[in-house]
């Protein structure tokens, strides 16, 4: 088995010019999505995290559009992949053709979709699990097998997975096992009344919003360096690790709602999570420190998606969110009087 | 070690805000404890109301030192690390935890506390384990800079001291529950003040019969009764200082002790004391013919009596003759001194008589050897009548003190009377007054008790007072009725005249019949009759010898004194 590595010019930032660049990109999103800061401020998280992000929504609330609005202004390679029930693996990651040249026949590897710096996973529950499971081995470890050769991605690779839990028929549920490997599940919010109008104005109009380029893939994967490099107090990290043992039924800090409604907690995935991302998240604010805020901040889309409820929670409609607030409820900041 | 600078300004700028939040947790401790100390106080308060606590001042007072103690421990216990004081802070003032990060990431990397940091500018290899290890040692640097600037910004009037509302209220609460706990008249106290006299009644008793015993003991030998009656005295005021709290059995033991020695008391001990005197007297007039020996002083009249029998064997035989007579008009008074000084007599009365002047001399020797044993028995009569009325006092005194307490503030009063009467010649009377509160009644009783030709008297009067108290202080029982000042001059009554007091003076019968009743009795006239000349001597030193009693004041046995040397024939 042989690799195929490409690595990526690097090149050395500054926390200012983290930020700088962070905020750039915000601003540029914007441009094109209508509000939604919150969703575009952690889209971004998890891009900086070298994660990647399971976005949630009904149907026309902008999710292919904001991931391709990401690739645009990041200047990356991006590819579309709409997943469907008889959609096969190697649609994904490729497959090894046989060409003829001058010496003759021979088997040459055709890159999938997968290869691309960001790739769009459109309505993943789609697929069958086996097609998922395709994504495994290129969402942790950012390479991928075909024919026992191994062909490495290119950093930065994202993976933006969108799913629309109305249409459920025919449907296959991401294994926990999948699910445990984004690093956000993003809940796409329908937009408020002010933000629609503007929708209609820009959608609707002769003009075309567009974008430029404000930072490019080897940008991403400095600050992506730059990010775990900040210093991270053990008060901070310390809390992060309470929030996710609380998410446990059989922990002493769980909320009763955990204990009635949860079967399983978070993986040590989730404290990772929050970890890095409340990292980039003081970064992208101009801070040089992990606050404990920016690890609550961060609980809702980093947790939610890892644990996982009994019967009875889901029969009772109790969502994650709840949950993951009593958590949050249940594992205050630690204060000092 | 050299600490980084900034480190070094972090630490400095952190420490006045960690005196602040010592205060801030002091003040907090502080209202706990409070509210604890009020809290004991009061259940303390409510305690003594319902059972006596003979602690509970104690207690009251050691309350508020322990929980002094106890503020003191836990502030010392409470002093913030400077960790902690930039933990409290960020959370105060909403830093975001910048300094409690920069202080606790300095912990965590030691080599990065010492100064100084490497350049920020210099060279690295990309994307290396030293480039990755310059950047982290930036980011220290930059968080250090940012939590100065941030600690420097910081409102210094953070941390102030602040009372916690829930043990604030709950102190109020109790403070004002407290107030009517300790002023409102409790019922207990009169208990605690019985019983804290009962002890110092026990205490005084005790050291009384214990000077008793060391009185009775006092040069004498065995097989002396009284060396066994001063061993039992100090047994019980041994037990009366170890156990002054039961004071029933005290009483008991006390009573039986005295019950067992007035038994061994002789009623006729003073009858026969004058008796003996009076033949001690009469035998030395014989023997020198003049009154030689005015105090009956057996001795001398044993000395007078060898004298006597020397002087037989020259008498005549009508001085033998009128010597015999004089003896045998002694016998009625022999009599009452002892059989065997009455039998001695009569053999020297016989002896003279059939001109036995050997017989004679034997029974005078033995005569004045029944004297002299007389006296002894009077003597130990006399203690043990002593003994027996000190352990009178005790239970009476020991009793009085059981009772419910008779102080108190206020005024009352309260009056008794008592009358005796007497058959013969014995009279009594006393009048008394007392304090009590609210109202007092008196009652009085008299007693009195004499016998024809004897002059006893006995007067007892016993008042009591009953009271009511209002609010606004200890109420005071009913009171015993107490003769007051008189209780400290004159013995008590209830023993005066009754046989085995020294104050007891018995007439000394003839053969004549004894009459009782009042006015002149119709016996006919005997020996009974007694000029006071005769018995002046045994009143002024039964005087002197009730005088030596210590509760009696100076001013009143100089006027017995006086009294006596005015009487004195």
């Amino acid at each position: 088995m042989t690799e195929q590595a490409i690595e990526p010019a690097a090149t050395r930032l500054s926390p200012e010019e983290f930020a700088d660049r962070a905020r750039a990109i915000e601003r540029e999103v914007g441009r094109v999505i209508v509000g939604q800061h919150a969703l575009v401020r952690q889209t971004l998280i998890v891009m900086l995290a070298n994660g990647h992000a399971l976005l949630e929504g009904v149907p026309g609330l902008g999710k292919t559009l904001l991931v391709r609005t990401m690739a645009e202004v990041l200047d990356c390679a991006f590819n579309r992949i709409q997943f469907t029930p008889d959609l096969m693996p190697a649609d994904i990651v490729g497959t090894n053709i046989l060409i003829e040249e001058e010496g003759g026949r021979q088997f040459r590897f055709q890159p999938g979709p997968i290869f691309a710096n960001l790739v769009l996973a459109d309505e993943i529950n789609r697929a069958t699990p086996k097609t998922q499971s395709a994504l495994l081995e290129a969402m942790q470890e950012q390479q991928v097998s075909v024919a026992r050769q191994r062909y490495k991605l290119d950093p930065p690779f994202f993976v933006l997975a969108t799913q629309n839990p109305l249409e459920m028929e025919g449907t296959y549920p991401l294994p926990e096992a999948q699910l445990d490997r984004f690093l956000f599940k993003l809940w796409v919010p329908f937009p408020a009344e002010e933000d629609l109008i503007a929708i209609m104005d820009r959608t609707t109009g002769a003009e075309t919003a567009t974008v430029e380029h404000v930072a490019s893939g080897a940008d991403l994967v400095a600050m992506q360096r730059l990010a775990r490099s900040v210093p991270i107090a053990p008060h901070v990290t310390a809390y992060a690790v309470s929030l996710l043992s609380a998410t446990h039924p059989d922990n002493e800090r769980a909320p009763g709602l955990v204990r009635e409604y949860v079967r399983y907690g978070g993986s040590p995935r989730g404290a990772q999570a929050l970890v890095l991302a409340g990292k980039i998240g003081a970064l992208m604010d101009g801070r040089y420190n992990v606050a404990i805020d920016d690890v609550r901040e961060v609980a809702l889309p980093a947790l939610r998606h890892r644990v996982i409820r009994n019967f009875e929670g889901e029969a009772e409609g109790i969502t994650p969110d709840a949950i993951i607030r009593s958590v949050l409820d249940a594992v205050p900041p630690p204060r000092v009087d | 070690m050299t600490l980084d600078p900034t480190l070094s300004q972090i630490r400095d700028g952190l420490r006045p805000f960690r005196r602040r939040l010592w205060l801030r947790r002091v003040v907090r401790d502080g209202t706990f404890s409070l509210a604890a100390v009020m809290g004991l106080e009061l259940a303390l308060a409510l305690a003594a109301r319902i059972v006596p606590l003979e602690w509970g001042r104690v207690a009251a007072a050691a309350i508020p030192l322990l929980g002094a103690l106890a503020l003191l421990v836990d502030a010392v216990r409470v002093r913030p690390t400077l960790g902690e004081t930039a933990l409290a802070l960020d959370g105060e003032q909403g830093l975001r935890d910048r300094v409690s990060s920069a202080l606790e990431i300095a912990l965590r990397s030691p080599d990065l506390v010492e100064a100084p940091l490497a350049a920020e500018d210099a060279p690295t290899a990309e994307g290396t384990a030293t480039e990755d290890a310059a950047t982290y040692a930036r980011f220290v640097r930059l968080q250090r800079r940012d939590a100065l600037s941030t600690l420097r910004a910081a409102d210094r009037r953070a941390f102030r001291p602040r009372l916690q509302r829930r043990p604030a209220a709950v102190t109020v609460v109790l403070a004002l529950l407290l107030v009517p706990a300790l002023l409102l008249p409790n019922p207990q106290s009169d208990v605690l003040a019985r019983r804290e006299n009962q002890r110092a009644a026990a205490e005084r008793q005790a050291e009384k019969l214990e000077k008793a015993a060391e009185r009775l003991a006092e040069g004498r030998t065995a097989p002396d009764p009284r060396l066994d009656l001063s061993a039992e005295l100090k047994k019980l005021a041994r037990e009366l200082r170890e156990r002054p709290e039961d004071l029933d059995a005290q009483l008991a033991r006390l009573g039986s002790l005295e019950d067992a020695l007035r038994a061994r008391i002789d009623p006729a001990n003073e009858q026969r004391a004058a008796a003996l005197s009076s033949l001690a007297r009469s035998v030395s007039r014989l023997s020198s013919g003049q009154d030689s020996n005015p105090g009956g002083d057996p001795k001398k009249a044993n000395e007078d009596l060898a004298r006597l029998g020397e002087k037989i064997d020259g008498m005549t035989k009508a001085e033998r003759e009128a010597l015999a007579a004089d003896l045998a008009g002694l016998e009625s008074t022999a009599r009452q001194a002892g059989a065997e000084a009455q039998a001695a007599l009569r053999n020297a009365s016989q002896a003279l008589g059939r001109g036995d002047a050997a017989g004679a001399k034997d029974a005078l020797g033995r005569l004045g050897d029944a004297l002299a044993r007389g006296a002894r028995n009077v003597e130990l009569n006399r203690d043990l009548a002593r003994t027996a009325n000190d352990l009178q006092d005790a239970r009476r005194q020991l009793a009085d003190a059981g009772k419910p307490a008779n102080q108190g503030q206020g005024q009352g009063q309260g009056q008794g009377q008592g009358q005796g009467e007497g058959q013969g010649q014995g009279q009594g009377q006393g009048q008394g007054q007392g304090q009590g509160q609210g109202q007092g009644q008196g009652q009085g009783q008299g007693q009195g008790q004499g016998s024809l030709g004897g002059g006893g008297s006995n007067a007892r009067f016993l008042g009591s007072g009953s009271s009511s108290g209002g609010f606004g202080g200890p109420t005071a029982g009913n009171k015993q009725f107490s003769t007051g000042d008189i209780d400290k001059v004159l013995a008590d009554f209830g023993r005066l005249g009754k046989p085995g007091d020294p104050s007891y003076v018995a007439g000394t019968g003839g053969d004549g019949q004894t009459q009782q009743g009042s006015g002149t009795g119709q016996g006919t006239p005997s020996d009974a009759f007694v000029p006071y000349t005769g018995v002046f001597q045994d009143f002024y030193d039964f005087a002197i010898t009730s005088l030596e009693r210590s509760t009696v004041p100076l001013g009143v046995k100089d006027y017995v004194r006086d009294y006596f040397s005015s009487l004195n024939p």
